[in-house]
């Protein structure tokens, strides 16, 4: 199952063995910026125990050309002032080859910056805004933008739903809003009306007045970004008022604590996200087992994104057969990569581009609802 | 229907804010401390809500061990952090109390773990109608009904007891207090366990309402709390009650109606600095 990566990563490793005379056993070092305490402590382990898995995989497979991967991780806190002071570290003291952001986008764009200035390649695993990227050629995505997500929403909700009238609840940072953005960008296309918006504050878990002013609209489906720990309370107190209307979320719902926190209204749920749980996909498979059983609870799209990131930087060692950073960019530009989140490659700005997985809440766990395939609706900002 | 309906939701808020603040302006009569670190025994109060309840099938029996184990914890915090700071200017207990409050948000996360937890099964979720065509679950009348309970509990004691008289004249003038034979330490003692009690009270509450608890769910009421015990007046505790019911009504219509301006948060101390630029010492002073 693992054979069609590794392959050609042992098949590498022999051939430099073999040049080289010896296999001389470097490790290889990737810095890992993660928030592991404050307010995103949550999702930062989740994204480290993906991030670690797929070291793991490489790892008991040979390495990458015989030599190990390393993990130099530090935690920022998902605070930009944290980030940029550690990026520099990174770079200038760890001497690592390249970077891979495993936090949320404000330490992210800090330590994307720094990053590219310094010409060492950086993946952002699931930091959603657009201006990460634009840091630089040096700079990849593997996870969406807020605006691709948001637009397949609408995709979702106004044709395969055939919902018309929504009502948006907006997480008012810059994940829901992006969101929020590519949701109305294409909502009027697919005939949807939206007949009102209300915004939240990420510290919100009471929605006691937005659910009673919601309730006397009676829409016919509900669009809500945020996180698990927000919109798990949110579905709940909505189910609870006896609003009983499609909701769609996106991947800040995608943990099994979403469900957890909700309960029997999580049941129906629908979200976009990247980790398809009834993939057919070997490496997603292997991924949502090897995760489970070392992080002690269910795969979520966070730990996904981390593995994903770590795997395409893997890939791209390989192919470049070295660990120089100018071959080792274009290694990463030109992936084409099956990962645990789907099929990666990457456009000129260093977007990745893939289909949008619909995942649903079914008796108790999430499971796959359908898939939005449509390049062009999808298409990430190139420049 | 829609404004009876908020105007509920609203009420319901206020009385979460009550029960925090209670202990907070009780604490800042008492010793001019400004308590931050109130809102760690609100987390803590949760965390034992959740664990006890998951572990023996019984809210009450949770909300009772959590109110009586953290109104301990809040005496344990006045003995080790504000008792030995009490000759120093107010400010260093401040920061100290800001202090602990951050260590605390850690070291939940550290015992319990960085994600939130939750009820196996949320006890109260059943919906009561309470008036034609507006229900509310069991949990949500239960915070109204316990903040009620209690704030009347705290009423009779100030009035009819021989502690609540002694704290009132402790307030008034400690030195006055203690030659007439008060023990002040006493006093403060009780009030560190009754507002810590009711602030635990309220992270029951809370995560009964929201299905979870983490380790960040005071960062709210930590400044929350702090504003409107100023609104009411500082110190005074039915300026804190008032402010309390006021400032989640104000906040409820707010998220329907200027959630394209202000965020709740920002809500709350737009209404501060409008009442303080009127009313420089809280809506509820005296002069």
């Amino acid at each position: 199952m693992f054979k069609k990566i590794i392959f050609p990563i042992i098949a590498g490793a022999m051939s430099l063995a073999s040049y080289a005379g010896i296999a001389s056993a470097e490790t290889i070092k990737i810095g890992f910026n993660v928030p592991l305490t404050g307010f995103a402590a949550a999702d930062g382990q989740s994204a480290l125990h993906g991030a670690e898995l797929a070291v793991e995989q490489v790892n008991a497979n040979g390495g990458v050309n015989g030599n190990m991967l390393e993990l130099v991780v530090y935690d920022d806190q998902a605070s930009p002032k944290e980030a940029a002071p550690l990026a520099i570290k990174m770079i200038t003291q760890d001497d690592v080859v390249a970077g891979v952001s495993g936090s949320y986008s404000g330490a992210t764009r800090a330590a994307a910056t720094i990053f590219s200035e310094n010409s060492v390649p950086y993946i952002s695993a699931y930091a959603i805004h657009p201006d990460i990227t634009r840091a630089g050629d040096y700079v990849f995505r593997t996870s969406f933008m807020g605006e691709v997500q948001g637009r397949a929403g609408a995709k979702l909700i106004g044709e395969m739903l055939g919902k018309k009238r929504v009502t948006m609840i907006t997480l008012n940072n810059d994940f829901g809003i992006s969101l929020a953005n590519g949701f109305k960008e294409k909502a009027g296309d697919f005939g949807i009306e939206i007949i009102s918006e209300y915004e939240y504050s990420i510290k919100d878990r009471e929605f006691g007045a937005i659910v009673s002013k919601i309730k006397s609209e009676n829409p016919d489906a509900i669009y809500a970004s945020g996180y698990f720990f927000t919109a798990g309370p949110l579905v709940r107190q909505l189910r609870a008022a006896g609003i009983n209307q499609p909701v769609v979320g996106q991947e800040g719902y995608d943990s099994q604590k979403f469900i957890e926190i909700a309960g029997d209204a999580s049941e129906g749920v629908m979200i976009t996200t990247s980790l398809d749980r009834d993939s057919s996909n070997p490496v997603t498979q292997s991924f949502i087992e090897g995760f489970s059983n070392k992080a002690g609870y269910p795969a979520d799209m966070v730990g996904a994104s981390g593995h994903t990131a770590i795997l395409v930087l893997a890939d791209a060692m390989s192919r470049a057969g070295s660990t120089d950073k100018a071959s080792l960019r274009d290694a990463i530009a030109s992936t084409n990569l099956e990962a645990s989140t789907g099929q990666i490659s990457f456009n000129a700005l260093g977007e990745v581009q893939k289909d949008v997985q619909v995942q649903v809440v079914r008796d108790g766990n999430w499971h796959h609802h359908s898939v939005v395939s449509d390049a062009e609706l999808l298409a990430p900002p190139s420049k | 229907m829609l404004a009876i309906d908020i105007l509920i939701q609203g009420f319901i808020q206020g009385s979460i804010y009550a029960l925090i603040a209670l202990g907070l302006t009780l604490v800042y009569g008492l010793l001019r401390i400004l308590h931050v670190a109130h809102a760690s025994l609100f987390t803590l109060g949760g965390y034992l809500g959740v664990l006890i309840t998951n572990a023996t099938g019984s809210l009450f029996l949770a909300l009772i061990l959590a109110m009586i184990t953290v109104g301990f914890v809040g005496m344990l915090s006045y003995r080790i952090l504000y008792r030995p700071l009490l000759s120093q200017p107010p400010l260093i207990a401040l920061i100290a109390s800001i202090g602990i409050f951050i260590a605390s948000e850690e070291i939940f996360r550290i015992i319990f773990g960085p994600f939130s937890i939750s009820y196996v099964s949320a006890p109260l979720q059943n919906q009561i109608e309470i008036l034609p065509g507006i229900s509310m679950s069991e949990a949500r009348i239960m915070v109204v009904v316990l903040a009620f309970v209690l704030l009347l509990g705290v009423n009779w004691l100030s009035r009819r007891t021989r502690l609540g008289i002694a704290t009132r004249a402790t307030v008034i003038d400690p030195d006055m207090a203690m030659s007439s034979g008060v023990n002040v330490d006493v006093i403060r003692y009780s009030i560190f366990f009754i507002g810590s009690a009711f602030a635990a009270a309220a992270g029951v509450m809370v995560s009964l309402l929201n299905n979870l608890v983490e380790p960040t769910m005071g960062a709210v009421p930590s400044y929350k709390a702090l504003a409107i015990i100023v609104l009411g007046g500082l110190g005074s505790v039915r300026g804190a009650l008032i402010a309390s019911l006021l400032l989640g009504i104000i906040e409820t219509f707010g998220t329907i109606y200027l959630d394209d301006l202000l965020d709740r948060d920002s809500i709350a101390f737009a209404f501060l600095i409008l009442v303080l630029m009127i009313r420089p010492k809280g809506i509820f002073s005296k002069g």
